[in-house]
Parts: C-alpha cells; sequence; structure tokens
C-alpha cells in the first residue's frame, strides 16, 4: 500500500482505487499509462485497470495529436491538398499521398502515364521499407535492443537521402500528385538506389542475426499479444496486424492499384497471431519490398512522368515562351485551378500500418467538400484491449510496439 | 440483394457502387447486407451538404456514409442515409461491426450526430469540454482561439483587469 501511494507522487503516473476486488484478495488499480510516455510513439494515453501487474481492463483515450486535416482540406484546393496529406501518418507520406492521388485521379477519369506509375511504386516500397525500419528500431530499443535503432536508422538515412534526391525534401516530400508524380527521377537517383537494392537483403540478414534467435526478443514477443484470426477478421485490422495472424490480406494483391499486379512478390504471413508473428510478417515485407524494388528498377519505363493534360497540371516552361495557349493555361490553372466532377469515390492503399484510404466527396468546385483518411492505425487501435487483455504491464510495451500505430494517423 | 423497398436510390460514381436506403431502416439494410456477405465495415462517416449546389436539393444535411466490404467475393458496396434535425439522431450500427464504435464516436465528435445504442457516445479527437462540431461546413476554420498567443492571453483576461 505504501509503494503505491508513494508511486502516486510520481510525474506521469495517477494511480486510483476502483474498490473492484482482484483474482487475489486485493482491489483492482487503475493506472493512467501516458499520453506522454516514451514507448507510446506518440501521445498516447491509456486507462489500465490493473490486478497485481495483470491488466484486466484497457481503454485507449486519443485525439492529443488532432490537428484537423480533414477540416484544413476542405479549405484547400485540390493540388494544395496534397501537402497536407503528408504529415497524418508522418512515417509514410508517398503512401498518404498516392492515395489521395489515386482518389483524385479516380474522380476526373485520368490515369498516370507508366512511368509515373514505376515511379509510385519505388516511392511507395522505399517508404515502406523506412516504416518498418523506424518500427523495427524504436520497437527493439523499447524491448532492450539497444543497437537495433543505430542500425536501422543508418539505412532509413539512405532512404531519406533518397527522397531528398527525388523530391527536394527528406520527409514530406508531396512527391506524388494527382496526375503523376512531381518531377522524374534523376539518374543519381537511379543510381543511388541501384546500390541501395543490392545492400538492403544484407542488411536485413544483420538485423535477422541481432533478433531473430535473440532469447531476450523471443521471452518478450513469443506468446504475447495474441490476436486470433476470427478477431483480427471481427476488429478489422489490416497490415501486418491481420498478416500476422495468418490471414493472407494485402490490398497489393487482393485490390491491385498502380500497377502492383504486374510485380512478383509474395503476401507475408505468420501463423503465430503474437508480437513475434508480426516482427516475422515486419521483416519479410522489408524482403519482398527489396524484391519489388529491384523489379520496378530493371523495367522502369521510359515516357512522361504526367498526364497530358493542360487542364490538371501547367505546362513546360519552355512553352511558355513560345505559345500564348501555354500562357493562358498557365494563368487559368494557378488563378483559377481545376475543379473536379461531382461525385465521392474511396481508393484504399496498403501502407506499413494496413489499409490506408481516401474517400473524397467533390461537389464539382475547385475545393473538395469533403475529406476522409481511413486510417489504419485508428481502426488497429481498436484491437489493442483484445491483445493486451490479461498480460503483464511491461508487456503492453511490446504490444503497442508491435501493433506499430502512429498516432498522427490516429487522430488527424 | 437486400429487399428493393429498402433502398430509395442506386448508383455508381466513380467505379464505386453506393445506394441510398431511408435513414429509419439502416440498421436493417446493414444487417442484411452482412448477411450477403459484406461482413466487414471499412469505414463510417459524414458529409454535410450545407449549401451543397452539386444537386438542386438533397435528401437531408446530413449523409451518413458505410462502407462495406465483402472480403470473399472482393466487391465493396457503400451505403448512404440521409438525416436531418438538430441534433440529428440515426441508429447505430455497434452490435453489427464492432469497428464502428469509434468511427461512431467520431462522426458524433466532428458532426454531431447522434447513434441511438451506441455503448458510450463520448467526444473521441476534441476534449471533452469542446463545444460545438467542427467538421460542420458553419463551423470556421481558425475560429478558435489559439492557446498560448496573444490572443489566447487577452481571451484569458477579465475585462476589469485587462
Amino acid at each position: 500500500m505504501s509503494s503505491t501511494e508513494s508511486m502516486a507522487g510520481t510525474e506521469g503516473v495517477t494511480i486510483s482505487r476502483t474498490g473492484q476486488q482482484g483474482a487475489f484478495g486485493g482491489e483492482l488499480l487503475t493506472v493512467n499509462f501516458g499520453p506522454h510516455h516514451p514507448s507510446t510513439h506518440g501521445v498516447l494515453r491509456l486507462i489500465v485497470d490493473l490486478d497485481g501487474e495483470q491488466i484486466k481492463r484497457l481503454k485507449p483515450v486519443i485525439g492529443y495529436l488532432h490537428t484537423g486535416i480533414e477540416k484544413q482540406m476542405e479549405a484547400l484546393r485540390w493540388q494544395q491538398g496534397v501537402v497536407v496529406t503528408d504529415r497524418h501518418d508522418y512515417l509514410s507520406p508517398p503512401i498518404n499521398n498516392l492515395a489521395y492521388a489515386l482518389a483524385v485521379e479516380r474522380l476526373m477519369g485520368v490515369e498516370a502515364p507508366p512511368r509515373a506509375q514505376a515511379l509510385r511504386v519505388i516511392m511507395s516500397e522505399l517508404t515502406r521499407l523506412s516504416s518498418h525500419l523506424v518500427w523495427l528500431g524504436t520497437s527493439g530499443l523499447e524491448l532492450g535492443a539497444m543497437s537495433m535503432l543505430m542500425y536501422c536508422f543508418r539505412e532509413r538515412e539512405t532512404i531519406l537521402d533518397m527522397n531528398e534526391e527525388i523530391s527536394g525534401f527528406r520527409m514530406h516530400t508531396s512527391y506524388i500528385r494527382p496526375g503523376g508524380v512531381m518531377a522524374d527521377a534523376t539518374p543519381r537517383f537511379l543510381d543511388m538506389l541501384a546500390s541501395f537494392v543490392k545492400e538492403m537483403p544484407g542488411h536485413i540478414d544483420e538485423y535477422e542475426d541481432l533478433l531473430t534467435m535473440n532469447p531476450i526478443w523471443r521471452a518478450r514477443t513469443i506468446g504475447i499479444g495474441r490476436l486470433s484470426p476470427e478477431d483480427a477478421k471481427v476488429l478489422g485490422a489490416s497490415g501486418p496486424m491481420i498478416r500476422g495472424s495468418g490471414i493472407a490480406w494485402d490490398l497489393r494483391k487482393t485490390m491491385p492499384y498502380s500497377g502492383y499486379e504486374s510485380y512478383d512478390f509474395e503476401v507475408a504471413t505468420s501463423d503465430a497471431c503474437d508480437c513475434y508473428g508480426r516482427y516475422l510478417v515486419r521483416i519479410k515485407e522489408m524482403r519482398e519490398a527489396v524484391k519489388i524494388l529491384d523489379q520496378a528498377l530493371q523495367r522502369l519505363p521510359d515516357g512522361p512522368v504526367n498526364v497530358d493534360d493542360r487542364k490538371m497540371l501547367p505546362p513546360p516552361r519552355e512553352e511558355l515562351e513560345t505559345s500564348m495557349e501555354a500562357v493562358i493555361h498557365h494563368f487559368k490553372l494557378f488563378t483559377e485551378v481545376y475543379s473536379v466532377p461531382a461525385g465521392d469515390v474511396y481508393v484504399a492503399v496498403e501502407s506499413g500500418r494496413g489499409e490506408n484510404g481516401c474517400y473524397i466527396v467533390s461537389d464539382g468546385t475547385h475545393k473538395p467538400r469533403r475529406v476522409k483518411f481511413r486510417s489504419a492505425s485508428f481502426v488497429n487501435l481498436q484491437a489493442l484491449e483484445r491483445m493486451a487483455l490479461n498480460h503483464m504491464i511491461a508487456d503492453m510495451i511490446a504490444i503497442i510496439g508491435t501493433a506499430d500505430t502512429v498516432l498522427g494517423d490516429v487522430d488527424r | 440483394m437486400i429487399a428493393d423497398n429498402l433502398i430509395t436510390e442506386r448508383g455508381v460514381s466513380a467505379g464505386d457502387e453506393w445506394i441510398t436506403v431511408p435513414a429509419d431502416n439502416v440498421h436493417e439494410a446493414l444487417a442484411a447486407l452482412k448477411g450477403e456477405g459484406y461482413r466487414l465495415l471499412v469505414f463510417l462517416t459524414c458529409v454535410d451538404h450545407l449549401v451543397d449546389q452539386s444537386r438542386p436539393s438533397w435528401p437531408g444535411r446530413y449523409e451518413l456514409v458505410y462502407q462495406l466490404r465483402d472480403v470473399e467475393k472482393l466487391r465493396e458496396l457503400r451505403v448512404r442515409a440521409f438525416v436531418d434535425g438538430d441534433p440529428p439522431e440515426i441508429e447505430s450500427a455497434t452490435d453489427l461491426f464492432p469497428p464502428a464504435d469509434w468511427d461512431e464516436r467520431e462522426t458524433y465528435d466532428l458532426f454531431g450526430v447522434r447513434f441511438k445504442g451506441h455503448p458510450e457516445l463520448t467526444r473521441i479527437l476534441m476534449p471533452d469540454d469542446w463545444v460545438g462540431h467542427p467538421l460542420r461546413r458553419d463551423y470556421p476554420v481558425g475560429g478558435e482561439v489559439v492557446e498560448f498567443s496573444e490572443e489566447h492571453q487577452r481571451w484569458q483576461t477579465p475585462p476589469d483587469r485587462a
């Protein structure tokens, strides 16, 4: 009793008594976990009822990172909205761009040219890799494998350098836009990508050497945070969360977009249904991503990277000097911008966390009426209670870690 | 397909199939669709059609959108229902689709739509003491005072001490 009272004075920990009886005759304790806890990957607060150290009830409290992105999108013009989409799931900006760009393109009835589609696939897979690397590094760090963070961030740095080379930005690239991509890939980018594809499988072996058979890592993850396939389906989980429960659901295979149907890759699954299974799925996904990158690089088609539609994208700079028509288009595009035909559309893409969807309603004007982001983290987080029940409070760290929620994506 | 008397309108928008059902029958329609194989609710949200001129008249101001997916046959269907009133009310779908829980809380928080039968309809993204529903079209952007700014200080200081 005296120990709980002394803990109550500690910063970030508040304890109250529920008066309910626990299994061992003691009372259930309600502990406030977070919101500013380093293991929550953002600002997540959990209200946990504990019987001793066992979790008996858990309630996530979210909204601390709510930035009103959907409201902002309604005030921005169609092509300005891309910049905002970068920022909700801040570990996978190009994939967010892709969902938005595909949705706008479907409403307008245009399709990006083949080279743009291949570049989109390259950027998506690079992003998936960098997102999984952040996950692996931070999860390793939280469970005691400090050096993972250094190794993972070393490779992530290479990916960020490539982002900078192709788009000028390291994180919020805004590279994929309605109608195509921002600019063609530079020769230096393609060189960097080629050497990255060559080196990365060796690095993934290094991570596996450190973790896969590591007794501490295995003790902390095997059998922890079990999510049965039935529960995963009913709770609407997606991404590594559902594949870690043995269900081969990957939007790149089941509902392909951007030409993913033409790439040869496997959907990573694991029947373990626990934290370790989700770890194996992500490692396998990283290997598959490198395979896709290799294929995309081998057969990168030539040609334009934007649709040839002057009503949607500005004319090239050279044309402005010789063509009156081009000047008119340029002026109209930057003063009035394009409008999107009235209607609504839902497009879902597979991000590092699962189904990242964009639902757009247009009323036929130059700004969207409603943009809704269906974020994988928001839905996956609802499965947290199911996974954490009857586990020790210390296992929460492994469970939150392998659920891989990005709180910016949850709160939007 | 579910009983035709439940469907008031149907169509295809940019390749996505949709149907409109009367707001009073939304639960019945969703239950029937779930029986037909649409077992996953991808998302649930609301659209505010205040002064929307893309259609001569809208059946109601708030449009509830349910995106359903049949993961076996790989098909999707969007169910729409229009509600009006202050506060707008509709039946909850949490008993059919567990992921609807947070989606409904979010829709209540941001649009003020009340879901009858929801186990715990509270704000989820905005603070509990927030006034108004930010994603309604008549809620201004930048209408709230930014905390810790000069304006906030002025707003916090009582008039007799200003």
